[in-house]
């Protein structure tokens, strides 16, 4: 086989195409403090500045080799655009992700919502098409381009409380499934937004919407009919990802139009893989803390291993990489997917 | 006085509100059970709290998720805030008093609710910072209160990390203060690193543990009882 760039492989792999190995790459946030640092990068920082985010975005390709450039870091980016405020914790000295200060609906009656118009105008969408713009002249020819919109529920879950959120989907199932087609509205639009920018494949985030929250049953009759109508409207090659508890609505999941389907250590993969059949995508599954930034070089090389022996198509971790990630377990992993033959 | 046949009637129906999470009958049974002249804490141990064990088990059994689990503690608080203020103090020879809440860039507080709910039931004075807590409000929040008992909770890997430095902060202020730790990613591992006395790993065992807790708890009280009739 003729060598291929990171970028190929990940792209030829989309395609269903033959690759020498697993690529090795992520969805989600992947940026090091080692990265921060050949950068002289604060963390909080980072997020309201394109050229910065760019910068610490393409760090950890360019150190590690890691496959991929993704941006943005935070789950904000879509709730802000609809007007919720953020915090990035600019005087804590700790790693800490943005987070919503305040929610749009406070309570059922507030549930009627209308979208602003011209959402991609808004917050820090521009910033974020600015981000990938110059994501993509650095190293955009070498490494996968990809950045991640959330899931409709999980939106849901930013602009209003969880607690209500879980119980109305039980008492109030229209009025929650009108409220996240409206969210996939906005999801539509960024995710669109983002591929004009030109992303090689863009993740949907639905992490509120695992078994360890809420049954099956609520995930397959309100949550994925509107995952389909985002996965139609997404032209890149796309995956759909949920955390925690996964086996059961692994089915629903490949059902959802995804391209791929990303799940993480809870899930059991080779399980997953008889499944969904030798042709599925499957994306995994590693615990990004416990094991890459805890573990040592060793439980690194034993994990990553036993993901492609279980039959990931990709070696991809389980959530956000905690930045703190010793370099010698981002080499330990790189190293031993590197030398793996199928 | 009222009959053993009422009292168990009475008592099968808090159970059940809580399992079907129905409000209004939670609030019915309780005021029932006060009218007859049922002790309070047996309407809340024997009844509500035996429901909500139950619901415990069935949320193990993927019979219920949150949802579900939510709207059986909004049963439960009914029937407890109507049963509460009847409660005859025993002395449990156990102070009771706790600091709770959910670190700094972490929004989500389920979890750390639950636990709260069943410190709330045990009769536990509860000082609940909420969620997205600075750091440094934890310590100032226990000595402020003298506090027997800390909890922490992060739902999120990304904020799991910042425990640690409460941690240490209050064992360097209060080498006495009990401290447990709660979350999704939180594991034994991570709670004897950190130096925490306990941990809850999710949801469900944050119910466990602090059922386990109470149970202790009606344990002790059966033994006060017990002393008081000897």
């Amino acid at each position: 086989m003729t060598s291929m760039n990171a970028r190929e492989r990940v792209l030829k792999m989309f395609a269903g195409e033959e690759v020498d190995r697993p690529p090795c790459f992520s969805g989600f946030g992947n940026v090091t403090t080692e990265g921060l640092r050949s950068l002289n990068q604060n963390f909080a920082t980072t997020h309201l500045d394109a050229k910065m985010m760019a910068a610490a975005a393409a760090s950890t390709y360019k150190l590690f080799g890691f496959e991929c450039g993704v941006a943005p870091f935070d789950l904000c980016i879509e709730a802000e655009a609809m007007g919720c405020e953020i915090n990035v914790y600019a005087h804590s000295e700790d790693l800490l992700y943005p987070t919503i200060k305040k929610k749009l609906i406070h309570n059922e009656a507030e549930l009627d919502i209308v979208i602003p118009t011209g959402l991609t105008g808004r917050g820090r969408v521009p910033m974020m098409v600015d981000v990938i713009k110059q994501l993509k002249k650095d190293i955009g020819n070498d490494a996968a381009i990809g950045s991640f919109v959330l899931g409709p529920f999980t939106l849901a879950g930013q602009i209003m409380e969880l607690n209500d959120l879980l119980k109305l989907s039980f008492k109030k199932p229209d009025k929650i499934g009108k409220l996240l087609d409206q969210m996939s509205d906005v999801i539509i639009q960024v995710a669109q937004e983002y591929e004009k920018a030109g992303v090689d494949y863009i993740s949907v985030r639905e992490m509120g919407a695992t078994s360890d929250v809420l049954s099956p049953r609520v995930f397959k009759s309100l949550i994925l009919p509107y995952l389909k109508k985002i996965f139609e409207k997404i032209s890149v090659p796309s995956v759909l990802h949920i955390c925690g508890k996964t086996n059961d609505i692994v089915p629903a999941m490949a059902e959802s139009g995804a391209r791929a389907v990303s799940v993480d250590q809870k899930n059991d993969v080779a399980e997953t893989r008889k499944k969904l059949g030798p042709k599925a995508l499957i994306f995994g599954n590693y615990d990004p803390y416990n094991v890459l930034v805890a573990g040592t070089p060793d439980l690194v090389r034993q994990t990553i291993k036993k993901c492609m022996d279980d039959g990931v198509s990709a070696v991809w971790p389980g959530c956000d990489i905690w930045p703190t990630v010793p370099p010698d377990n981002m080499k330990a992993m790189m190293d031993e997917v590197k030398k793996y033959r199928r | 006085m009222v009959t053993e046949e009422k009292k168990k009637e009475l008592l099968a129906k808090l159970r059940n509100a809580v399992i079907q999470y129905d409000e209004d009958t939670s609030k019915e049974a309780s005021q029932e059970a006060l009218d007859v002249g049922m002790e309070a804490n047996d309407a809340i141990f024997n009844g509500l709290v035996s429901g909500m064990v139950e619901v415990g088990k069935m949320f193990e059994a993927q019979e219920y998720f949150v949802p579900e689990l939510l709207m059986c503690a909004d049963a439960l608080y009914a029937g407890l805030d109507i049963l509460k203020p009847h409660v005859k103090q025993l002395d449990l020879g156990v102070k009771g008093s706790v600091v709770i809440g959910t670190v700094e860039g972490d929004v989500h507080d389920i979890g750390k609710n639950i636990v709260k709910m069943m410190f709330d039931v045990a009769g536990f004075t509860v000082y609940d910072l909420g969620r997205d807590v600075p750091l440094d409000k934890f310590v100032a929040e226990q000595l402020r209160t003298d506090s027997d008992l800390v909890c922490l909770s992060a739902m999120m890997t990304t904020t799991m990390t910042g425990m640690k430095k409460v941690i240490d902060d209050l064992r360097a202020k209060n080498p006495n203060v009990k401290i447990m730790i709660g979350g999704a990613p939180v594991s034994q591992d991570v709670a004897d690193k950190y130096g925490a006395d306990g941990y809850a790993k999710d949801a469900t065992n944050a119910l466990k543990d602090a059922i386990n807790m109470i149970e202790s708890l009606k344990k002790m009280k059966d033994e006060v009882e017990a002393k008081k009739k000897g």
